[in-house]
């Protein structure tokens, strides 16, 4: 499997349906998130991977959102508190938690795909907190942890990086610029506002101008509600030459957890695809409170 | 002789006297960790979902013998909900309703559980309750704590919705710096309570942000703590920070030691209790382990993350021993 049947899709302007939510839906079938259950619940998470590849996802993601070493060092003051107080495995855990994300969507993939091509993406996001510009680290130190992380990624076979709910157009041509140099097709998505910008006030055009001559292979906007989605990938679509699209979330965040709504039933969750793709956008999907029948419900984008 | 502090009325009037005639008093163990081992899924700490289950866990304690339980409350403050937006304004626009005024509304829950699960036990004359308060921000994380200023204007606020729900004490726990801890003993003076300030040690044996010990005791002991600990570093280094204590006051002091290894969730921003190894503590041991330090003349002793109802049996049972022992003697 690779990136080439994807790739192919896009080339031709035809649509391309990524997944939905991975870690809100395990909230939504009653279990804590905290851990992501990838060593405690495996064939759980892989079972949810099932379920939307099923409903006709074209991409999968991996179910390891924010998971990297400085999340877990995070809690702790330094190396020698780590030390100290902290739980022996801790230096190897992020990258070990990361690699058997992929692989459980690499056998999701195996166990239920058939012969349809499904790509797997690497679900990486922002170093620090996704919605807090304000803390994350130097384009250097960004540089040197994504390295890291791209390498266990690209070990354990993803077939392209998703860099999600990125804040900031520092961090994400840091991240692009690594992942192009391990040779990984790299789709950015920005969170953006309900003016439609970036979180560091940016505007779309001047992050379509830093990311496209590295070479992005798509961009695309996530995790805010569909009317701040919309207002960005207006502004979106009247920049990029690359491929665009979009995955917002339904629902309201409520921490540590998410709060589910019914404003977003899948039906009228394709109306609101359904005008992107006219807009323009030709990869569409789902990100928190969104479920395997809102991704089922995208697949009349396809018409 | 370790009394001579005037303690104030809304204090238990059973704790206040164990404790100004130099007798040991019993604090609880871990809520969180406890809570999250027993599968309870650690969300608004448990205060909205499983009420039932704090509640019972404080009972356990107390039937163990703790004569003072501790609001399931620690790292409960609004900024643990305002981190994880862009602004308040990207809060009120995706965020759930009422994560607002969500803080005052937990902090009074968690108070009222306490009270239920001691009318329960039938103590509310043995027991008191400690209101607790931490750090604003991550507890092993001083670098990102706020200034005094800023921790005085916010602790104020909780330490308020504490003494109207009329709390026996504010415990300061875990703190970190100097200048937050300054804060608590200020916020509990303004609102009537004793203060009891305990602090987090670090892989020095000093406060997590290298800040003398002796020091930070003394500066919490001029603005009228009532007493002083350390808790949430392993048994032997808060065994070690005692004696640092012993040294710097004459106020009633103790310790409780946090057990096993922690091990933080893999996504989380704040401070989430989950604790590792802790069965390489079992009661007995962490029970011989207090009783080094109330020999050398701690007299307040519980248990932090990791400990569990049997720990403070245990306790309960050796300070028993230990009391027979003297008479005896």
């Amino acid at each position: 499997m690779s990136y080439a049947a994807v790739g192919r899709k896009l080339g031709a302007g035809e649509m391309v349906i990524l997944d939905g939510a991975i870690g809100t839906e395990i909230l939504r079938r009653n279990l804590s998130w905290a851990d992501h259950q990838l060593a405690s619940r495996p064939e759980f998470v892989r079972g949810i991977h099932e379920d939307y590849i099923r409903a006709g996802a074209d991409v999968i993601s991996t179910n390891s959102f924010q998971l990297c070493r400085r999340a877990l060092y995070n809690h702790f003051r330094d190396l020698a508190h780590r030390r100290q107080i902290g739980a022996a495995d801790l230096d190897e855990r992020a990258d070990k938690l990361l690699a058997a994300s992929l692989h459980l969507a690499i056998e999701a993939r195996t166990r239920v795909a058939g012969g349809r091509p499904v790509a797997v993406a690497a679900a990486i996001t922002t170093l620090e907190w996704c919605f807090r510009p304000d803390l994350a680290p130097s384009a250097k130190q960004a540089k040197s942890e994504y390295r890291e992380i791209f390498q266990v990624v690209k070990d354990a076979g993803a077939d392209l990086v998703l860099l999600e709910t990125l804040n900031s157009i520092s961090e994400a041509r840091a991240a692009l610029e690594v992942a192009k140099s391990l040779g990984l097709p790299c789709w950015t998505s920005f969170v953006c506002d309900q003016r439609g910008r970036l979180f560091t006030g940016e505007t779309m055009a001047e992050m379509v101008a830093a990311l496209e001559p590295l070479g992005v292979d798509a961009i695309l906007l996530n995790c805010a509600p569909p009317g701040d989605i919309n207002a960005g990938l207006k502004e979106l679509l009247a920049t990029a030459h690359v491929t665009t699209g979009a995955y917002p979330h339904i629902g309201r965040f409520d921490p540590p957890e998410w709060m589910f709504t019914d404003e977003y039933p899948p039906a009228r969750y394709l109306q609101v695809a359904t005008s992107w793709k006219r807009m323009g956008a030709r990869i569409l999907g789902g990100c928190c409170g969104t479920t395997p029948d809102h991704i089922a419900a995208l697949g009349d984008l396809r018409a | 002789m370790r009394h001579g502090c005037i303690l104030s009325s809304a204090m238990n009037p059973s704790v206040e006297a164990r404790l100004s005639s130099g007798q040991p008093v019993l604090l609880d163990g871990a809520m969180g960790t406890e809570l999250v081992r027993r599968g309870v899924r650690w969300r608004k700490h448990g205060l909205l979902t499983d009420a039932d289950r704090v509640q019972q866990l404080h009972e356990e304690y107390l039937a163990a013998g703790a004569a003072v339980i501790r609001t399931n409350t620690f790292q409960l403050n609004p900024r643990v909900y305002l981190n994880v937006f862009r602004n308040p304004e990207h809060m009120r626009h995706i965020g759930a309703p009422g994560l607002e005024d969500l803080t005052p509304k937990l902090l009074r829950t968690s108070v009222r559980v306490a009270r239920q699960a001691r009318a329960k036990a039938g103590k509310e004359q043995q027991a008191a309750i400690a209101g607790v308060l931490a750090p604003l921000e991550h507890c092993f994380r001083p670098d990102l704590a706020p200034g005094f200023e800023a921790a005085r204007t916010e602790q104020l606020e909780l330490a308020r919705i504490f003494a109207e729900e009329k709390v026996d004490l504010l415990l300061g726990e875990s703190m970190n710096t100097i200048a937050e801890a300054r804060a608590i003993a200020e916020v509990a003076r303004a609102v009537g309570l004793p203060a009891w300030i305990s602090f987090v040690i670090g892989p020095e044996g000093e406060l997590l942000s290298c800040e003398p010990l002796a020091q930070a005791i003394r500066e919490v002991e001029k603005l009228g703590a009532q007493a002083v600990l350390v808790n949430c570093a392993p048994p032997a280094e808060i065994g070690r920070a005692l004696a640092k204590v012993k040294a710097a006051t004459q106020l009633p002091y103790g310790g409780f030691a946090h057990i096993g290894r922690f091990s933080p969730p893999s996504w989380k921003f704040e401070f989430f209790p989950q604790f590792s190894e802790s069965e390489g503590w079992p009661p007995e041991r962490y029970a011989a382990e207090a009783r080094r330090w109330r020999d050398a003349g701690a007299t307040i002793l519980g248990g932090c993350c990791g400990t569990a109802p049997a720990h403070i049996a245990a306790l309960a049972q050796m300070l028993e021993a230990n009391a027979k022992g003297a008479r005896s003697a």
